[in-house]
Order: structure tokens, then C-alpha cells, then sequence
């Protein structure tokens, strides 16, 4: 199951552009008559919802079954596979074949453009119940433009064993991580596992060196020497050979540790049952660790949320739909976050009495959870991650200057920004 | 355009050797330890047969991983030892992909199907016959039209993407067999092939024809084209082959899974949550399978179509 | 099907014959003409034409997001992407990729065919087994590459034989120090695209007149490389030259292999997939990648069009 709230792969950026072209061609199709019925306003008896297809055995299931149970109108699932998501989603959403109602990240162009419909109304009467950070990353100018469903952090997990055999315990500094991966690898073995492109690890490193993506007024604050240093650091590793590169599965899939091709992992939550369940108690989590005396540890806290599409035709039924699930129906929000996967609830009555996250790995997930732990920023598009992302690869993988690097996505960066902030 | 075509979309090979008769070729046969190369003796024979074999040995290993894995279960492919073949070959695996509840996919295969067979026989249809026009049909401004179609071959796929799919889904072509097939029929490069192998074709054997009274269109059906079968059946093959096998136009105008190729489904199961090694091997073998057995069992008419596709010494 | 081509060729119609039909055809030639080729004109006119003209209409304008924009730019977009350190890069890309693949492939197929050319026993075997590749999609094989062949764990092909001479498991794709990257990418296409030109050069050896060789043994040419190099080469000139402007064709257009191998790189993308990714990716900017798209074409035209000084581009055939 997945949550990369912020992390893609390579697929998806190229999905992503063919739901452009899709998203394109809705826009040409714009008038054509897709035979969709239920149409007009007062008529919105029928709903289409998106998800994309989260792993976990029944995930599916569930989401029709909480469908059904809703009686003001029909509502129908698709379910999408695979990385095929996203663009399906964006060509839809410009088309009037679109989904009332999506799962998707908080990305601000939703907002700017008018995509997603405001529903502050819904969330008010509750909001104290949610994680502030929550309500935070899904406001802009006071208004709330989504309902997060489940959030999942992102931190290292590790094989007990396997350290208490090299005689090494928790890292509480990068170098000191470099030292342990270093004293794991065996020729069986590697030390530790950052994903194939080690992209995941991008932002809680920036976190881990007390710097941030952006700053309260939406301007650069990842340009630091501390992020320098991480970067350098990052590099340090990649050369060591203590590192797990090119294995057949990515960061969000649990193969890498549980087959034993790594001591640590950088994944989530979400994998947590599956890990537990093959390697029993021989696993352990710890936050990625502070990179610089003057940074702290960080989880990456992502998740997924509801939207509801403010061009579609059913704007009130949708909304409706989604403040009866994703607000009042709290038994099927826990069964969502925890019968399937570890989530933590977003909602903090349920995660008061989630039992399953109270004791043992899931409780200390909690804990890093609420402790380290750094939620979407809103203003944080999808192309400042990318030239982040191309930091990464052109200093840690190619092995360039970090400052060079870190002007060329200034460049970037300060180009977004001037068009979405001005 | 769109993606990866087998035969390469290419130009003019401008060969200035003597034009040869296509439909004559098979005149010449094959002279087997021919020529090019050393009187042979036991020795070079022997040091050409372990080379070939080793190059076709070579050749043969992603087939061998491809069943191997898909005869496997996970933990021996990912095991610490290498397996070279599964202690107990899983059988079972074989209807894993079509067992799969979140991929549909025997509708993938039965759409790339649909789509190869229309494609192939769509494509044969309009590019022979503006390949024959073009080659022989007297006009004035053919020079300026061929040159029109000479073109787009030099115009790459990404320049033309974007806008193809805006304009098919303006048509509402999305997720149907339409938008999957009829961008697709009208290559340049295979109406140039036809015009090259007609440029070639024994003239008077149309002449003849006419004056029986055909014109140019029962000369083409009646003459022709049963007379060109060997080269229709290659570039059917080629044209099959790239239908079955383009990824990249499916995966945007199959929004819906149902309109999914096999393509498609099976870049799907690369990116899913969970990687499944066997099925995703077991469902590329299965994907693979058609095209190795058409190819096994046109190869002949292939290799001579190929052969006459005009690019030759 | 009365009318069988041998009996055709057969009939003497010469001299008295042929003025007489020749002029009802020229009259309805022009028809005749648009019959065979309107179907495939028009589908180019609406598939290609329109959309290469939406194209280029798209490049002189801010069109983010969109493909009817409104806003006019005029060479902006140009400026961009010629300014773009990594669209200029990836023309660098091409260079090696190309300096790359179209020697081994020219070398491999042409050694295939010269080695098929020559067996006695299990030809049509081998031929098999080398052409067969081409019938695997480039997704199926990326696929194999990546995930079977050169993953960078131990269970990895490449890496369990390395393992036996005592070598490290080694990253092929991620770490591009060095640049093993290319050696997977290489062997991706060399594997698919050999056996279909070695088709190329089967065919054009079978036609290599044998007297030749008999008359070269005669002279006292030694077989083996004296015969290679002084006929059977400069036979093949013809097949040669196309097949390495067939195989540089199709490397300017390679796209599937690097997009499915190579991840979040800054390196190793050939302009259709930095365009794909830079303009047409996280952006969506139709307009910047319009333009790179149109430089890209010019680009090809004019190196088509010098080749074709060099190699009578389009004109061989018709002056035949």
C-alpha cells in the first residue's frame, strides 16, 4: 500500500504526462456528449468516486462496501490500477466523464484553478477533532479544500537481528548511519536501502538538517549548508558500497528487507503488517537521523485525502457523500485506516482508540508520527519536487557540486513560485 | 509514429546497385557455406559452429530467465543461491495473471488482438494501395505528394504526440478500438516500402493486364497483388508485430482498463504496489507467446519479404 | 484470378499494342491516382499534418496545461528550451548513444549473417533463434533487463556470473559512475534490432553474384579476409549504408528503453525523453515542448538533407 504523498517514481512522472495529454484532450472534448446520464443540478442521485488500487487484500472491498451503505445516491468506484492513477484522474477531471469525488495529495494548482470545491463548511463543525497539521496542509486563505482520510509516515525500519549480529544500535546521526550500514554489509547483505533513486529520502533529510522546502512566506528555505552537507553526506554513502542499489522492487514494497537484501529500509507504515508478518519480531524503526548538530530527526508524513471536483456536476451530492463518509461515519474511517494496512487516522477520536497502533512497532510508529514528523506543504508542487529530485541525482548519484546544484533548482523553484505566489 | 516499431521508420537507403525484380529473388538460392568466407576444413567449421553457438546461446538467455522465472516461485527467484530451473516447475502460474482481480488480463490480450489483426489489415489496405499509386499511377505532381509522405518520416513521434491525442480524443475516440487503431494506419514508412518494392515490380506483367482490358485497379487486385503475397505477408508481419508490441499510444488512450492492451497491463504490473515476480514473467511470457509463434511460422515469407523490402546490395 | 501472371508475360504485346491502351490511362491516370492514394492522403492530413501544424502553432505560445491556449509568446518557447542546459544535453545523449549502437549493431548483425551465410546444417535454426528477438516488445525486455538481468542484487543474471569470479554486486542502472547504464541499455536494442538487419544482410550476401569468388579464387585471393575485404564488403556497400542510417533513424527515435530502465536521472535521456519529461512532464508545457520537438525536426531535416547531397537522397529510385 502506498502513501507517497510527495514521492514518485519514474513511471508516474511519465503517467503524469500522459494525463497531461489526456487532461489535454479533455479539454478539446469539452461539449462532446459522453452519453453520461443523472445529469443537471437537484438530479445528482449518482456519484463516481476514484481511488487509486491500494495492495492490501480487501482494500477494494471495503471502499464499495462503505459505498453501498450510503443511501442518498448511487455511488460507483473506480478503481484504478497499478500507476495509471493519476492519469486517469487529471484527464477525467476536464472532461464531463470526471469523478465527484477523488483521492489525491493537496497540490495548490487544485486550488488555483478551481478544481476542487471548498468544503470548510464540512470540516469546521469537526475540525478540532482532526491533526491540526492535517487541517493545515489542505488550507489555503483560511479555506479547507480537503478531507484527509489516512496518514502514513515514512521512516527507517530495520532487522534487530541483523544488528544485534554486527553489535551496532540505533543511528542518531547520518555519518553515524553511514558508520552502521558500513559495519552491516556483508557480501550477502547491503547495509541499508533508500529506494532505487534514494528520492524518498530527499525531504526529511532537508528536515533532518534543520532546514525546510519552503518557509512561512512560501520562499526558498531548502538552500542551506546544512542541506549541503547532507547532500555531501548522502554522496558519501552512495559511494560506499554499503548501499543497496538497482534491486528489483522500490522503497514502498517491503521485498527489499524482508528477503534480506538490506538491514534497513527507508519505507512506510503501511508495510509494517506485511514486514511484521514475515520477520516477526526482528524489526525496528527509527526517524531519519539528524544530518547536523542544529537539525533533528524526521519522518515524512504523507497520506492521502478527498476531494470533491467543484466542475462536476453533482457539487452538493458529492459533498454531502463525502462529509457522510469521511466525517460522520467514524467506524468505517477506522476500518479504512487500520483492517487493511497501518494508517494512522487523521481523526484524533479514532486514533485514541486504535487499538492496533497502541502497543508495540505500530505505537512507536505513532510516536515518530507525532514527534518527527513533517506533513505536505500545499505550496510544494510537483515540479519543485522534481528539481529537487535532480539535486539528488546530479550531486549524490553523478557525483556533482551540491551548491551548483542547488542554484540550478533556485532557478526553478523561483520560477514556480513567482507564477503561483507572484 | 507511436512507439516502438520492430522495423525501423526510416528513409531512403538510396542503393545505387542494379535494380533487381523482387518477385524474381527467390531465383537465387541460398548458398549455404557460400561466400565471404573461408574454404571451411574441419577447423574453421568447427570454430564457426562454437561461435554460433555461443551467440545463439547468448540470444537465448532472456527467453531462458523469462520461462525460468515464470515457472518459479518467488522465494527460489529471489533466493540467495542461484536456481537454474525450478525444483518443481509451478504449472500452477500459468493461470495466475488471469486469475489477478485488479488486471483484466485476457481482455488485454484479446484487445491487442482485435488491435494487431485491424491495425495489420488496415495498414496493408491504405499504404499498398497509395504505395502503388505513388509508384505507378502517371501524375504530374506525384513527385511534390511523395515528397509530402517522404516528410513525415523525418518529423519525430514527440512532435506530433501530443496534438494526435488531443485531436483523437476531440473525436471521442478515447478508449475505443478506433482511437487505439486509425491514428495508427497511415505510416509513412510503410507506403514508402510499398512504393520502393512496386517501383520494382516486373512492369510488363501489368501491361499485360491492361491490355486485357483491367485498369489500374484490376490490374492492382487482379496482378498485383497475388503476385506480391511474399511481401504482404512481411510487412504484415512487421506492421503485426509493432501493433501488438507499441506501448506508449495504448497507455494514453487506454484510460479505462477495459481498453487496456497487453502493453499496457503488463507495464502495470512493474509499477503495482507489490512486486510478483513469477506473475509478472508468467504474464510477459504469455504476452510474448503469440508473436514467437507467428514469427516461427512465417519466418520464411518473412525473411524473403524482408529481403525485398528494397533496401538491399 | 483468370488472368495468371505467366501467361500475361507471356503474350508478345509490343509495338501495335501498346500506344493504344497507354492513352485511355493517361486520362484517367489523375483519378486513378487520387483513388489509390486519397485514403492514405487524407488519414496523413487529419493523423500527421494537423497535428504537426497544432504543434507548431502550439510552440509560439505560454501553453501550460492546456492545448488551446491564448496567450502569445512568440519565440519565447524557442529561447527556453535552445537556452535549456538539458535539452542540449540530451542532443549529447544521442551523440554517444548513437556512437554506441549503431557500430555494434552494424558489426553484430553483419558477423550474424556472415556466420548464418555460411553454415550447412541447422541454418534455418539459427537464423531463428536470432531473429526471433524481434518479436518482444521493447517493454517486455526492459522489463527482463531491469528486473532479471542486471538488477543490482545478487539474484541478478549479470551479477551471480560476476559473483562466481569472486566480482561485487554491482548497480547497473543507478550509479553512473561508471556508466554501466550503457552497457544494459546497449544490450537491450543490440539484443532486439540484430537479428532484423542481420535479415537485411542475409539477403543482400545471397545476391552477391558467386562468379565473383570464382574469380577472385582464380586471381589467387586467399579465402577468408582477403575475400571479405575486397568483395564481399564492398558488395554489401549499398545494404551497409542503409542500414546504418536505418539504425541512426531509429536511435534519434529511441524512447522506450531508456524511459523504462532509467529513473529520476539527470543523465542518459535522448531528446524524445527529455522532451517528454522537461516539457510535456510535470509541467505539461505544450508550448516548450512544441518548440524542442520542431528544433528537434529541423534538426533531422537538415542533417537529412545533407546526407542526401552526399547519397542522392529520394532521387536513385525514380531515375531508375
Amino acid at each position: 500500500m502506498s502513501a507517497w504523498s510527495t514521492h514518485h517514481w519514474n513511471r508516474r512522472s511519465v503517467l503524469r504526462t500522459a494525463m497531461g495529454l489526456a487532461a489535454a484532450g479533455g479539454l478539446a472534448a469539452c461539449g462532446g456528449n459522453t452519453g453520461r446520464d443523472g445529469g443537471g443540478p437537484g438530479a445528482g442521485k449518482r456519484l463516481v468516486q476514484y481511488f487509486h488500487a491500494y495492495g492490501e487484500a480487501g482494500t477494494e472491498q471495503a471502499v464499495r462496501r462503505y459505498a453501498e451503505a450510503y443511501e442518498e445516491a448511487d455511488v460507483t468506484t473506480q478503481w484504478i490500477t497499478g500507476s495509471n492513477f493519476e492519469s486517469k484522474l487529471f484527464a477525467s477531471l476536464l472532461t464531463d466523464k470526471a469523478p465527484d469525488v477523488f483521492e489525491f495529495h493537496p497540490q495548490i494548482q487544485l486550488v488555483r484553478s478551481g478544481q476542487v470545491a471548498d468544503l470548510t463548511d464540512l470540516v469546521e463543525p469537526v475540525k478540532d477533532d482532526f491533526n491540526p497539521a492535517d487541517i493545515r496542509s489542505h488550507t489555503v486563505d483560511g479555506k479547507i479544500y480537503g478531507i484527509r482520510m489516512i496518514d502514513d509516515p515514512q521512516f527507517f525500519f530495520y532487522r534487530r537481528s541483523m544488528f544485534e549480529k554486527a553489535g551496532v544500535g540505533v543511528p542518531a546521526t547520518l555519518d553515524e548511519l553511514l558508520a552502521t550500514a558500513a559495519e552491516l554489509t556483508t557480501d550477502k547483505v547491503k547495509g541499508i536501502y533508500l529506494g532505487n533513486t534514494l528520492h524518498p529520502v530527499v525531504n526529511p533529510m532537508i528536515w533532518a538538517s534543520g532546514a525546510d522546502t519552503l518557509d512561512e512566506k512560501n520562499e526558498i528555505a531548502y538552500h542551506t549548508d546544512g542541506v549541503v552537507e547532507g547532500f555531501r553526506t548522502l554522496r558519501k554513502l552512495f559511494t560506499s558500497g554499503d548501499l543497496l542499489l538497482d534491486a528489483p522492487t522500490d522503497f514502498w514494497d517491503p521485498s527489499a528487507l524482508t528477503q534480506g537484501l538490506t538491514a534497513i529500509q527507508w519505507c512506510g507504515m503501511w508495510a509494517m503488517p506485511q514486514m511484521q508478518q514475515a520477520l516477526g519480531d526482528d524489526l525496528g524503526i527509527f526517524p531519519f537521523p539528524k544530518v547536523t548538530a542544529a537539525g533533528k530527526p524526521a519522518v515524512t508524513n504523507g497520506g492521502w485525502s478527498m476531494f470533491v471536483n467543484a466542475k462536476g456536476e453533482n457539487v452538493e451530492a458529492a459533498k454531502e457523500y463525502v462529509k457522510w463518509l469521511w466525517i460522520d461515519q467514524k467506524e468505517y474511517q477506522e476500518d479504512w485506516a487500520l483492517s487493511y494496512g497501518f494508517h494512522i487516522p487523521p481523526r484524533t477520536s479514532i486514533a485514541e482508540s486504535a487499538d492496533k497502533l497502541k502497543s508495540g512497532l505500530p505505537a512507536e510508529g505513532v510516536r515518530l508520527f507525532n514527534e518527527f514528523g513533517h506533513f505536505d506543504n500545499i505550496g510544494w508542487t510537483q515540479a519543485m519536487i522534481t528539481a529537487l529530485e535532480d539535486v539528488l541525482a546530479d550531486c549524490v548519484r553523478k557525483g556533482g557540486d551540491p551548491e551548483r546544484a542547488l542554484d540550478k533548482a533556485d532557478e526553478t523553484v523561483g520560477r514556480e513560485l513567482r507564477k503561483l505566489f507572484g | 509514429m507511436r512507439t516502438s516499431t520492430p522495423a525501423p521508420k526510416a528513409a531512403e537507403p538510396g542503393p545505387q546497385g542494379p535494380p533487381r525484380r523482387p518477385g524474381r529473388s527467390a531465383g537465387r538460392p541460398g548458398r549455404p557455406g557460400g561466400p565471404g568466407g573461408p574454404g571451411g576444413g574441419v577447423l574453421g567449421s568447427a570454430g564457426l559452429y562454437a561461435a554460433t553457438c555461443l551467440a545463439a546461446f547468448l540470444f537465448l538467455v532472456p527467453f531462458y530467465l523469462i520461462v525460468r522465472n515464470a515457472l518459479s516461485t518467488d522465494p527460489e527467484i529471489t533466493g540467495e543461491e542461484w536456481t537454474f530451473f525450478p525444483s518443481k516447475i509451478q504449472w500452477g502460474n500459468i493461470t495466475e495473471p488471469f486469475d489477478d482481480p485488479t488486471v483484466d488480463f485476457a481482455r488485454s490480450l484479446w484487445n491487442s488482438a482485435v488491435v494487431g489483426v485491424l491495425h495489420t489489415v488496415g495498414t496493408l489496405l491504405v499504404c499498398s494501395l497509395a504505395g502503388y499509386g505513388l509508384a505507378r499511377i502517371p501524375y504530374r505532381h506525384a513527385d511534390k505528394v511523395f515528397y509530402a509522405v517522404l516528410g513525415t518520416l523525418m518529423v519525430p513521434t514527440a512532435v506530433t504526440f501530443v496534438p494526435s491525442f488531443v485531436l483523437v480524443s476531440s473525436l471521442g475516440w478515447v478508449d475505443s478500438y478506433r482511437g487505439l487503431i486509425v491514428p495508427g494506419l497511415f505510416s509513412g514508412f510503410t507506403c514508402f516500402l510499398f512504393r520502393q518494392y512496386f517501383l520494382g515490380f516486373p512492369r510488363e506483367l501489368e501491361e499485360a493486364a491492361r491490355v486485357d482490358g483491367l485498369g489500374y485497379w484490376g490490374a492492382y487486385w487482379r496482378v498485383v497483388v497475388p503476385n506480391s503475397l511474399n511481401f504482404f505477408a512481411a510487412i504484415a508481419t512487421i506492421t503485426f508485430i509493432s501493433g501488438w508490441n507499441s506501448f506508449l499510444w495504448p497507455l494514453v488512450i487506454g484510460q479505462d482498463p477495459s481498453a487496456w492492451t497487453v502493453q499496457v497491463a503488463l507495464s502495470s504490473y512493474m509499477t503495482n504496489q507489490t512486486v510478483n515476480f513469477h506473475l509478472i514473467f508468467m504474464a510477459t511470457a504469455i504476452s510474448i507467446l503469440p508473436l514467437v509463434c507467428v514469427f516461427l511460422f512465417l519466418q520464411r515469407w518473412l525473411v524473403q519479404g524482408i529481403a525485398q523490402t528494397g533496401i538491399k546490395g | 484470378m483468370s488472368t495468371t501472371p505467366a501467361r500475361d508475360a507471356a503474350r508478345p504485346a509490343p509495338a501495335e499494342g501498346s500506344p493504344r491502351p497507354r492513352r485511355p490511362l493517361r486520362t484517367g491516370s489523375t483519378f486513378a491516382f487520387w483513388l489509390f492514394t486519397g485514403p492514405f492522403l487524407l488519414g496523413l492530413l487529419i493523423f500527421v499534418y494537423v497535428p504537426i501544424l497544432w504543434s507548431a502553432w502550439l510552440s509560439f505560445f505560454e501553453a501550460r496545461f492546456t492545448v488551446t491556449p491564448s496567450e502569445f509568446t512568440g519565440f519565447e518557447n524557442y529561447r527556453v528550451m535552445l537556452t535549456d542546459e538539458q535539452f542540449m544535453g540530451s542532443l549529447g545523449t544521442f551523440t554517444v548513444f548513437a556512437a554506441l549502437i549503431v557500430p555494434t549493431t552494424w558489426a553484430l548483425s553483419l558477423a550474424l549473417a556472415l556466420a548464418v551465410n555460411r553454415l550447412r546444417f541447422m541454418r534455418a535454426f539459427f537464423r531463428s533463434v536470432f531473429f526471433l528477438p524481434t518479436a518482444v516488445s521493447y517493454v517486455a525486455a526492459s522489463l527482463v533487463w531491469k528486473m532479471s538481468l542486471f538488477n543490482g542484487v545478487r539474484f541478478g543474471l549479470a551479477n551471480t556470473v560476476l559473483g562466481v569470479f569472486g566480482v561485487d554486486d554491482t548497480a547497473w542502472l543507478a550509479d553512473p559512475n561508471p556508466p554501466w547504464y550503457w552497457l544494459v541499455i546497449v544490450t537491450v536494442r543490440l539484443w532486439l534490432q540484430a537479428g532484423f538487419y542481420m535479415i537485411l544482410f542475409l539477403a543482400a550476401l545471397q545476391n552477391i553474384p558467386r562468379e565473383l569468388y570464382e574469380a577472385a579464387a582464380i586471381d589467387g585471393a586467399r579465402p577468408g579476409w582477403q575475400t571479405f575485404r575486397y568483395i564481399t564488403l564492398p558488395q554489401l556497400r549499398a545494404t551497409s549504408a542503409a542500414v546504418v542510417l536505418l539504425l541512426l533513424v531509429a536511435a534519434y527515435q529511441a524512447f522506450d528503453e531508456f524511459f523504462n530502465l532509467l529513473s529520476k536521472t539527470t543523465w542518459g535521456r535522448p531528446p524524445l525523453v527529455e522532451l517528454y519529461y522537461k516539457a510535456l512532464g510535470d509541467n505539461q508545457d505544450y508550448g516548450a515542448g512544441s518548440a524542442g520537438a520542431l528544433i528537434l525536426t529541423l534538426l533531422i531535416c537538415l542533417v537529412t538533407l545533407l546526407q542526401g547531397r552526399f547519397m542522392g537522397f529520394g532521387r536513385g529510385e525514380d531515375a531508375r
